[in-house]
């Protein structure tokens, strides 16, 4: 255990990936989810974003593969600018996987289906080698004998299992986490966040919204105290949990902890 | 699961028997009020009749009606579930123009009386539209085999323009019921549905047609099988540009006869019979799509 966390402090962070500058989302209505948001994410680092419901983290997510148009500032994805032109648009969603905290799977589709399908329309493989995809992808969640299974026959850390595979599936650089366990029962919040710290420890870059401060705690490089649009306080997780300088952290962290 | 009993109460009893002193009652003035004589022997003559030149079996007035109001009705629900897509899709489109032409096509059709629509659509499509795509022209031209296949399909050559108006009649008619159908089944879908399919780099076509159509026919089923029997109940309105349907070969004959209760009770068991057939094979689809899930 001991060995595994001086690993992971020890991992090399690699050129910037992700580069968010002075970003700023109003809903209708007069709400700011974004207000001059700038940030920026490593390859293979994990940044952890906890704040309180309404303080924009899910709008965060939503802004980086553009399922919510930014009013103003900039969103650079690998290089790729997130713009108007629909190509870059695409070309970022497909190094962007997304899981949701509803799951989101496809209810008319087995599980393997479900998988495949943006490999062969989007990605434009043959079936064979989506299926081949799919079933390491269904090993690496651990359930492979479940390909064939529909949706609602899953219980719901198996259909979220099942969208992590299927956000993989596009061999994405980066991957977004919105509140991916908030929606299970306790019992299978733990097979889940096994999932996800694997993918950690291989080096994929996550930015992941959670209320698992002991997820955040161990496999955070980062963590991100949002509220009201802003980052309020960053830093390593070791720090923010044992010496957080805000006393707005403080007190979130007091409630939640 | 629980098997329900069915128990009958004497409220049910009683609405049975009120239910019954009601028949008796009709068919008693009918008998005695409207001193009716009965000819409900004549009626299978024109159902069928024995053709003494070929010696056979032949349909006649009545069932020739129903082959029509049949064709119609097949052609006609084929037509409108296409009218009916297409313009449910442009209900649900980004693009403002094809959302308006969508909600002037259905909003102009939902709110006129079908029997002006019909005569409008008639005397436009029939004098206007089908001479101009020489269908006529075209049909002459065939092999007589050709003609005879097609007269099966559709309507003999000399009838086959003006079954055609009706057909696009009754098809656009309905297709702006099935278009507002389509776009609930579309608007249904969850909003998660689409961002995950989004998220993952589908286009907005291919995330209608694998993810948000497949799952939309499922839940419109049921309306639109009820629509598809509104569709054949509604030809009927037709018999008024003189296609010969049931309702119009019923109607010549009344005319002709005078058995009105006879004709018409006759009409009403056979439009059952068709309607009737499409409520059971409607009922079984669902149960197999609820099934498969």
């Amino acid at each position: 255990m001991i060995d595994s966390d001086i690993g992971e402090q020890e991992k090399s962070l690699g050129d910037c990936i992700i580069r968010i500058s002075e970003v700023n989302k109003t809903f209708p209505g007069g709400i700011r989810a974004l207000d001059n948001f700038s940030c920026k994410v490593k390859e293979r680092e994990v940044v952890v974003v906890i704040g309180p419901s309404g303080s924009g983290k899910s709008t965060l997510l939503r802004c980086l593969n553009g399922l919510e148009k930014i009013d103003s500032g900039s969103v650079v994805i690998d290089n790729i600018p997130l713009d108007l032109n629909p190509n870059h648009r695409l070309k970022i969603r497909q190094e962007v996987g997304m899981v949701f905290q509803s799951f989101n799977l496809f209810p008319h589709m087995t599980v393997s289906e479900n998988i495949n399908l943006a490999q062969r329309l989007v990605r434009k493989k043959t079936k064979k080698e989506a299926m081949q995809t799919t079933m390491s992808l269904l090993e690496k969640v651990g359930m492979p004998e479940k390909a064939a299974s529909y949706p609602s026959h899953l219980s719901g850390g198996q259909q979220q299992r099942v969208a992590i595979a299927r956000a993989l599936a596009m061999m994405p650089k980066v991957m977004l986490f919105d509140e991916a366990t908030s929606a299970l029962d306790p019992e299978m919040i733990g097979e889940v966040l096994g999932v996800m710290k694997n993918l950690a420890r291989e080096g994929m870059t996550m930015i992941v919204v959670t209320h698992e401060m002991g997820f955040a705690r161990e496999v955070g490089d980062r963590v991100i105290f949002m509220e009201e649009g802003k980052i309020i306080e960053g830093g390593s997780a070791e720090h923010f949990f044992t010496n957080p300088r805000f006393d707005r952290t403080k007190s979130f962290l007091s409630k939640i902890l | 699961m629980k098997q329900r009993k069915t128990q009958i109460k004497p409220l049910d009893i009683i609405v049975l028997l009120l239910l019954i002193g009601a028949g008796v009652y009709v068919f008693y003035r009918i008998k005695i009020g409207l001193n009716y004589k009965w000819h409900w022997s004549a009626m299978p003559q024109y159902l069928f009749r024995y053709d003494e030149e070929s010696g056979k079996w032949v349909a006649n007035f009545l069932i020739l009606g129903l082959f029509t109001t049949l064709r119609l009705s097949i052609w006609g629900t084929i037509l409108a579930t296409f009218f009916g897509t297409v313009m449910g899709l442009c209900r649900v489109s980004p693009s403002l123009f094809l959302r308006l032409v969508s909600r002037g096509y259905v909003e102009f059709i939902r709110n006129s009386p079908p029997l002006v629509l019909i005569f409008l659509f008639y005397f436009f499509i029939g004098d206007q539209i089908i001479p101009a795509l020489g269908v006529d022209a075209f049909i002459r031209a065939r092999s007589e085999s050709t003609q005879a296949i097609l007269s099966f399909l559709f309507a003999p050559p000399e009838l086959f323009s003006s079954f055609f108006s009706a057909l696009l009649t009754v098809s656009l008619f309905e297709g702006a019921y099935i278009t507002e159908i389509v776009r609930a089944g579309i608007q249904s879908i969850e909003k998660g549905q689409w961002e995950a399919s989004r998220a993952l780099g589908l286009s907005r076509w291919q995330q209608m047609r694998y993810v948000i159509l497949p799952q939309a026919v499922q839940r419109i089923l049921p309306p639109l099988a009820g629509q598809f029997i509104s569709l054949i109940k509604d030809s009927s309105i037709v018999s008024v540009i003189s296609i010969q349907e049931l309702t119009f070969q019923a109607t010549e004959l009344m005319a002709a006869t005078y058995y009105t209760i006879e004709i018409w009770t006759m009409v009403a068991g056979l439009y059952l019979i068709l309607t009737l057939s499409c409520s059971l094979l409607a009922e079984r689809l669902e149960i197999r799509m609820a099934r498969s899930r």
